[in-house]
């Protein structure tokens, strides 16, 4: 630790003065100190001889070196690391550019001195969607060399999942075997990943930061009759962190009696300056567990009496996730060899299997104190949900659409967290944590007169609801086309009322709809598609947007098959034709996705 | 000119290019579970209605949904009669399409309840597939023709089902829109029944002005309650056995409106007699006369019976045999004994057994320990005599040698079903209509409903002795009579949710219209009213007399005379707390 740069109290300053100034200098790196040197000598000289012709610098300026920012993200937790490491690169005196691996390509690569990577993982253990691409190629033999670039990677990860973090282990393997040399060691970070991944950040940059430039100061010309700095951009202000506290104001079960299916509409008063989102974006909520649960597992390590653990296990951490992870730090800490025996990698998958932590502690139940427990626990994590409001039509209000997860297994009655939490736990007015988790891979068009196709099941049609609202209140003159599918269309059909209004208003131009268990023969939006695929190839030569929201597994991925299938038939070529066109679109921004 | 007062049908029906109208472009928009209200008024004709689950009405504005519409189907079957295929056929379409039900008919058909819009014309398709057809099974023209229980019990009764047939196929709407419509205008199979677009020789562009309904007896028996219906021949067998031809009753109806006097149900009249092959011409020229001289402003008074109110049932007759160019002979006698089915087993002319079974309100379903859809399922699967709907909502499984006797007994009693024969002479006498939660018109359950007040009156029977006496009584959600109520030596018809009218004193034998006791009472309340009259008919009844005549003799009620007089007279009684 180097002293820290303190004016001293003779300094020309009041005491007041001299403390703020303070405040500030004292955390400031070396880069910073060396660029207020220059500041001063370069302000001194605009007040002697006015700004008009350019000044001799005070010391010869040091080119700033560069730095390659890539991020490979799904739901734009990676990205937004991202971006704030850019801003601190340049407090490290680095001239940093950041790019998405859906942009980036092998010269880019090449031309890069350093590389700093933040990467997810999503699917199980696949790289988020639009990085697919990229990451492939980066994993081909054909990837250029990199020798001596430096790099570091920080990986984004869940350890509810078996693949923990695999895409930025394999990336960081990678960029080494290619010849790249490791600056700074990568982390792998679970969801609670904040606090981390900001220190990390800020280590890797000053190991990536060039040394030699500390104290040596460059001439900064500043133009003092133009503006000052640029505002700082659009960060939201109601993080997971910093969670702004909503009004549930409606909560209805959209599906009618004797349906095979239970989804909840959801309306949260969220009326405070710093909460705005738009259609496309999603809603962070923060839930609790089932306080039955936290009763029992508490019980299981002998803390049943304590009402304070119980409120702690119920608020704050995450009770159900089963990981190895947990495993092997709950065998660490109790030492239990059945324990350690279930941390082995196929007993782990075989106890797994439909199991949650509950069962885990039951089974290798042991007295814990508060402490012990809490430490081996990670937190609560957020839940996301596709908002299903436009702000224009339901201003200080975000509507969610929430599917309810239940399911029995070894004799016990489960439910998700989240959902259940609003389908069991919460009444109208009840107080709910959320925040805004913008997502600008899922926009409508700039353009109003854009034509737009959206396909979604179950809950996929949230967000859809949320753009047709926005573009009714807009007067968008654009046609849309919703492809929606369920299970049976006498209680399944989400908002149907509201299709019919917009239908009827012309703000929706047409709807189809496939209802999987109405006949003998299973039919799905990706049926629909096909039987349309004339009608689809129509819109998207006029320009239309493709959406499709929901389930990854159970239709994102046919709906991506049969898109190629039906963009291959129009090219009169084979499926990977039809495949290269749904790329082309999606990187024209026309083929977005939310699945989950 | 003075302004056009016929009634909306009237309209619906002349614009809609002979029931086309835009029911095909209302099967085509998938946003909505319903057709428009003017299609919806055109599906009947085609065999369907448009209805929701009242149950559930309340829920569904909330949860952003609309009604939970679907639609009944109704089977055209003149005579009543499916080859066992034909049965497993309907019962594979209860099955994927419908709610899981068949609904015998008081008119001698299959109800299909539940059957959504995505997957109507599947099902039409399946059912034209199965031989079968919907085609005018509902709406404004001569609906499904009834005959008399049994063809095969003897040579009268094989005639009376031919006639059926003949009639309703001579009587069917000629238009093209069915095939069109449902079947991609495919033909059905059988060929017999070309489509020819756009011809209504015997309709006209407006059809009739109410529904028309065609029934045909053989005396003894009334199963089919010739005095409810618009339209009626009664088989006449000379001393020699042989079929001489037809009696011929027209002008009854059952439907009528709460608190409208100028609404009533009405016994036919016999109107003459007529030779086995005039009835088809004599049954054509009655619906011309109707076509012409029905009512077209009041759909309330539009039935053939307010037609004969009003101008006479001489003039009518006059009418009609000018129209046939021969007059109609005089009325041979007839006596009708009953209007129930005998249940169990009984012995046709040739020998062959027939075994009707008594359903509950005609629903046939599966419950567990009662698999009645099964069971008739598995016994239409191993015994290919065929299967006859009664008029009483029961079934009769026909053509059984001795030898299938027993085995048919057997897939029974696996089934946990009883033919009938133990239950009370009230609920084997029994009828409900179905009311909610499809019907749209029901004001009070009734299928839902009659079962328990059964249980409950069946104490007050045992404690009379009475529980093996048939008494009529059938109930109804609302007046329009679906159970033909008035019929019944105790009617039963509902006012608000839970509340009834009480109608006693019809005849056993069905010639005879019941009349108003008490007023919206309830289940206790029916029960404190009948009880003593139970115990009272048991200590007084005369040799052989029935309920209904002692509900007379005793004062009760008056007796009812004729439809005009169903609301004079009434002595109602007031103390029901
Ligand atoms: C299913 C059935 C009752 C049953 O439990 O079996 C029935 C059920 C209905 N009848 Fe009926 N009627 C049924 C026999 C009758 C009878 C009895 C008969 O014909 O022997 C009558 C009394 C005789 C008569 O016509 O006068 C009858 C008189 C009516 C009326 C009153 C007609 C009138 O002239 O006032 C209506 C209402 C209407 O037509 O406006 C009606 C209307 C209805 C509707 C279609 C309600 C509607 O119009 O929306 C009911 C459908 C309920 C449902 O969910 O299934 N139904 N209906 C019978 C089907 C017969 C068939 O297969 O064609
Ligand atoms: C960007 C994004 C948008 C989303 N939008 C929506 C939305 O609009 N609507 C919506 O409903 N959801 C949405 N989700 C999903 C949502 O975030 C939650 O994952 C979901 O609500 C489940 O959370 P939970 O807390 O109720 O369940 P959890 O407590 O997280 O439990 C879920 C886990 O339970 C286990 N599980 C579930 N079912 C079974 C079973 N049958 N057998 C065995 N194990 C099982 C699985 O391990 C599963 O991962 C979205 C997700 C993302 C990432
Ligand atoms: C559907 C889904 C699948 C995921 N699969 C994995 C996985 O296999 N391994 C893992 O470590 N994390 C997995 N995650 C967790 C994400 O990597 C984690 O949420 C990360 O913060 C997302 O970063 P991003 O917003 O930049 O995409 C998954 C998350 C979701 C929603
Ligand atoms: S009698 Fe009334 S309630 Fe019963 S089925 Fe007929 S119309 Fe419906």
């Amino acid at each position: 630790m180097t002293a820290q740069p303190l004016l001293p109290k003779n300094a020309p300053f009041t005491p007041e003065e001299i403390d703020k100034l303070n405040s500030v200098v004292a955390r400031t790196t070396p880069q910073q100190r060396a660029w207020l040197a220059g500041f001063f000598a370069g302000f001194e000289a605009a007040q002697a001889g006015g700004a008009a012709q350019p000044q001799q610098p005070a010391a010869a300026a040091k080119p700033r070196q560069p730095l390659t920012i890539l991020y490979a993200s799904e739901s734009g937790n990676c990205e937004a690391l991202a971006m704030k490491a850019k801003k601190s690169a340049q407090k490290h005196g680095l001239d940093a550019k950041v790019f998405d691996f859906a942009d980036a390509d092998f010269a880019l690569l090449s031309k890069a001195k350093s590389i700093l990577v933040f990467a997810a993982t999503w699917g199980e253990g696949d790289p988020p969607g639009r990085a697919v691409d990229f990451y492939n190629a980066l994993m081909s033999d054909k990837a250029p060399r990199i020798e001596g670039v430096q790099f570091a990677v920080l990986a984004l990860g869940d350890t509810a999942y078996a693949q923990f973090c695999a895409t930025g282990k394999k990336i960081d393997e990678r960029l080494e075997a290619l010849g790249g040399k490791r600056a700074f060691a990568r982390v792998d970070l679970d969801l609670d990943y904040a606090k981390q991944a900001a220190e990390w950040t800020e280590k890797a940059l000053a190991e990536l930061a060039p040394a030699d430039d500390a104290g040596t100061a460059t001439v900064v010309h500043v133009d003092f009759k133009g503006a000052g700095f640029a505002p700082d951009d659009d960060e939201p202000q109601f993080t997971a962190e910093n969670p702004l506290t909503g009004e549930i104001s409606a909560l209805v079960n959209l599906n009618g009696t004797g349906s095979t299916r239970e989804t909840w509409h959801i309306e949260i008063a969220a009326d405070a300056p710093g909460f705005s989102y738009l259609p496309g974006d999603a809603i962070g909520v923060l839930p609790e567990n089932d306080p039955q649960l936290a009763l029992e597992f508490a019980e299981a390590v002998g803390l049943g009496a304590n009402g304070e653990v119980v409120q702690k296990l119920r608020e704050r951490f995450d009770i159900t996730t089963l990981s190895r992870a947990f495993i092997e730090s709950y065998t660490k800490l109790t030492g239990r060899t059945d324990a350690a025996a279930l941390a082995d990698q196929k007993a782990f998958t075989e106890f797994a299997e439909d199991r949650q932590l509950i069962d885990f502690i039951e089974t290798c139940a042991e007295k814990l104190t508060p402490e012990q427990l809490f430490s081996i626990l990670r937190p609560l994590p957020g839940r996301l949900y596709s908002v299903a409001s436009s702000p224009k039509a339901h201003p200080g209000e975000a509507h969610l659409l929430i599917g309810a997860v239940r399911w029995e297994s070894h004799g016990r009655k489960r439910g998700g967290v989240s959902s259940t939490y609003f389908a069991d736990r919460r009444r109208v007015g009840d107080p709910v944590r959320v925040y805004v988790k913008p997502n600008r891979h899922f926009r409508l068009p700039e353009d109003g007169n854009r034509p737009i196709i959206m396909i979604g099941a179950g809950t996929g049609v949230a967000p859809y609801r949320a753009f047709i609202e926005d573009r009714a209140e807009a007067g968008a003159a654009g046609k849309s086309w919703l492809i929606f599918g369920e299970r049976n269309f006498t209680n399944d059909f989400l908002y149907q009322l509201e299709w019919q209004d917009h239908l009827a208003a012309k703000a929706l131009s047409r709807i189809d709809v496939a209802f999987s268990r109405d006949q003998p023969e299973k039919i799905y939006v990706q049926h629909r598609l096909w039987e349309e695929r004339a009608d689809i190839i129509r819109w998207v030569e006029e320009g239309a947007h493709i959406y499709v929201c929901g389930d990854e597994k159970g239709m994102a991925r046919d709906v991506d098959v049969a898109l190629a299938r039906v963009l291959a038939e129009a090219a009169r070529g084979d499926d990977e034709a039809g495949r290269a066109k749904l790329k082309e679109l999606a990187k024209a921004g026309r083929y977005q996705r939310d699945v989950y | 000119m003075s302004e056009d007062k016929r009634s909306k049908n009237e309209f619906i029906k002349e614009s809609s290019r002979q029931l086309r109208g835009t029911i095909a472009e209302g099967l085509a928009d998938v946003v909505t579970g319903a057709i428009s209200e003017d299609d919806s008024q055109l599906t009947k004709f085609h065999g369907t209605y448009l209805q929701d689950d009242r149950d559930v009405r309340g829920e569904r504005g909330k949860k952003k949904l609309e009604k939970a519409y679907s639609f009944m189907i109704r089977v055209r079957l003149p005579g009543g009669f499916t080859t066992s295929k034909q049965w497993l056929a309907l019962d594979a379409i209860a099955g994927t399409y419908a709610n899981h039900t068949l609904r015998l008919t008081t008119r001698q058909t299959f109800q299909f309840h539940g059957v959504i819009k995505s997957n109507m014309k599947r099902t039409m398709q399946a059912i034209n597939a199965a031989l079968l057809d919907t085609l005018a099974a509902c709406g404004d023209v001569n609906r499904n023709v009834l005959a008399c229980g049994n063809p095969f019990l003897s040579k009268a009764h094989a005639a009376a089902h031919k006639l059926a047939v003949d009639v309703s196929e001579h009587l069917l709407p000629q238009t093209g829109a069915y095939h069109e419509i449902w079947l991609d205008g495919e033909q059905v199979q059988d060929k017999t029944r070309p489509a020819k677009p756009n011809e209504e020789p015997i309709y006209g562009t407006h059809y009739l002005p109410r529904k028309f309904k065609i029934v045909i007896a053989v005396p003894p028996s009334n199963d089919i309650d010739i005095y409810a219906h618009d339209l009626g021949y009664i088989a006449i067998v000379d001393d020699a056995g042989k079929l001489a031809g037809w009696n011929v009753t027209v002008g009854g109806g059952m439907g009528m409106t709460h608190g409208d006097a100028e609404t009533f149900p009405r016994t036919a009249d016999l109107l003459g007699f007529c030779t086995t092959e005039q009835a088809i011409d004599v049954a054509e020229k009655i619906v011309t006369v109707q076509r012409d001289w029905g009512n077209r402003e009041l759909r309330k008074r539009a039935r053939l019976k307010y037609t004969i109110e009003d101008r006479g049932l001489d003039n009518f007759r006059a009418e009609v045999e000018n129209r046939l160019g021969y007059k109609l002979g005089e009325p041979r006698p007839f006596e009708f004994t009953s209007t129930g089915d005998v249940i169990g087993w009984a012995q046709g002319s040739d020998k062959k057994w027939h075994l009707t079974l008594f359903i509950e309100n005609g629903r046939i379903k599966d419950v567990p320990g009662w698999t009645l859809r099964s069971a008739l399922r598995e016994i239409a699967e191993k015994h290919p005599g065929g299967f006859l709907v009664t008029a009483n909502q029961n079934v009769t499984i026909a053509n059984v040698t001795a030898k299938a006797k027993p085995k048919i007994e057997a897939i029974l009693k696996e089934h946990g079903i009883d033919i009938g024969t133990s239950l009370s002479g009230l609920r084997r006498s029994s009828m409900s209509c179905v009311s909610l939660p499809t019907c749209g018109l029901g004001l009070a359950e009734s299928e839902r409903f009659l079962p328990e007040l059964l249980t409950a009156l069946e104490d007050s029977l045992d404690r009379a002795g009475l529980k093996n006496d048939e008494i009529v009584i059938r109930m109804t959600g609302c007046p329009n009579g679906c159970a033909r109520p008035y019929l019944a030596e105790i009617g039963l018809v509902g006012r608000n949710p839970g509340l009834y009218n009480l109608y006693l004193g019809a005849a056993f034998n069905g010639d005879r219209l019941n009349k108003l006791y008490a007023e919206d009472v309830d289940k206790a309340g029916i029960v404190r009213l009948l009880d003593p009259m139970f115990a009272r008919y048991a200590k007084e009844r005369e040799q052989g007399e029935h309920f209904g005549d002692f509900a007379i003799r005793a004062g009760y009620v008056k007796a009812t005379t004729g439809g005009n007089r169903f609301h004079a007279d009434l002595e109602l009684v007031k103390s029901v707390a």
